[in-house]
């Protein structure tokens, strides 16, 4: 998960509006995704949006501005416990640069909130600050 | 160190010297960083229902294009 959805996960007092996914899909193949979701019920809205039947809006992403590639991010992601799923999440910092380098007027707007709760982990010691993996790599 | 909504006074207290914040800022950054991603989440979540703006249909009511 990316974008603001992975931001709010991470602490982040921010609203979205959509579920970033970021898939290891070439994007011709975005109708194996299509399929997917239709298959549970969702309606397509766009290529890669669509909206779920709880009325919940889910975008894939078939690349991120200014990151490595899927497998490397994907090595560095943080893992959660989501409404009882294990799921992977790009970090705050790496969220961070990815909106800063894709410099939309939305994504700069959120860049001081984003550094704010940075910091923040970083003050108070919570979990969302340093990367998990990383720790496990000091151990 | 794993915290919960319930732990947010704890991570308010560390937040006392972070600067640039006012009370109100810290109170809710404190209550964001110390809850689970599920209670994060449920926050979040809680705020679109209470504007009516959860569902892509409700937004779309109310003028958003998506």
């Amino acid at each position: 998960m990316v974008g603001m959805s992975g931001a709010i996960l991470q602490g982040v007092p921010a609203t979205t509006t959509d579920t970033d996914i970021w898939v290891d899909l070439p994007e011709r193949q975005y109708v194996r995704l299509l399929n997917l979701v239709v298959k549970q019920g969702g309606t397509p809205m766009a290529r890669t949006m669509y909206a779920l039947s709880d009325g919940s809006l889910v975008n894939f992403i078939f690349s991120m501005t200014g990151l490595k590639k899927f497998a490397e991010e994907y090595a560095q992601s943080r893992e959660l416990l989501w409404n009882g799923f294990k799921i992977r999440v790009l970090p705050l910092e790496r969220i961070y640069k990815s909106k800063h380098d894709s410099a939309r007027e939305k994504d700069i707007a959120h860049l001081p909130l984003l550094m704010r709760v940075i910091r923040g982990h970083r003050f108070a010691g919570t979990t969302g600050g340093p990367r998990k993996t990383q720790q496990r790599k000091t151990k | 160190m794993k915290t919960s909504l319930k732990d947010w006074r704890q991570v308010h207290r560390k937040l006392k010297k972070m600067r640039g914040l006012s009370e109100e800022e810290r109170i809710q950054l404190a209550r964001s960083l110390a809850a689970t991603p599920d209670e994060r989440w449920q926050m979040h979540e809680n705020f679109l229902h209470s504007h009516g703006l959860f569902s892509h249909w409700e937004r779309k009511a109310y003028g958003f294009k998506w």
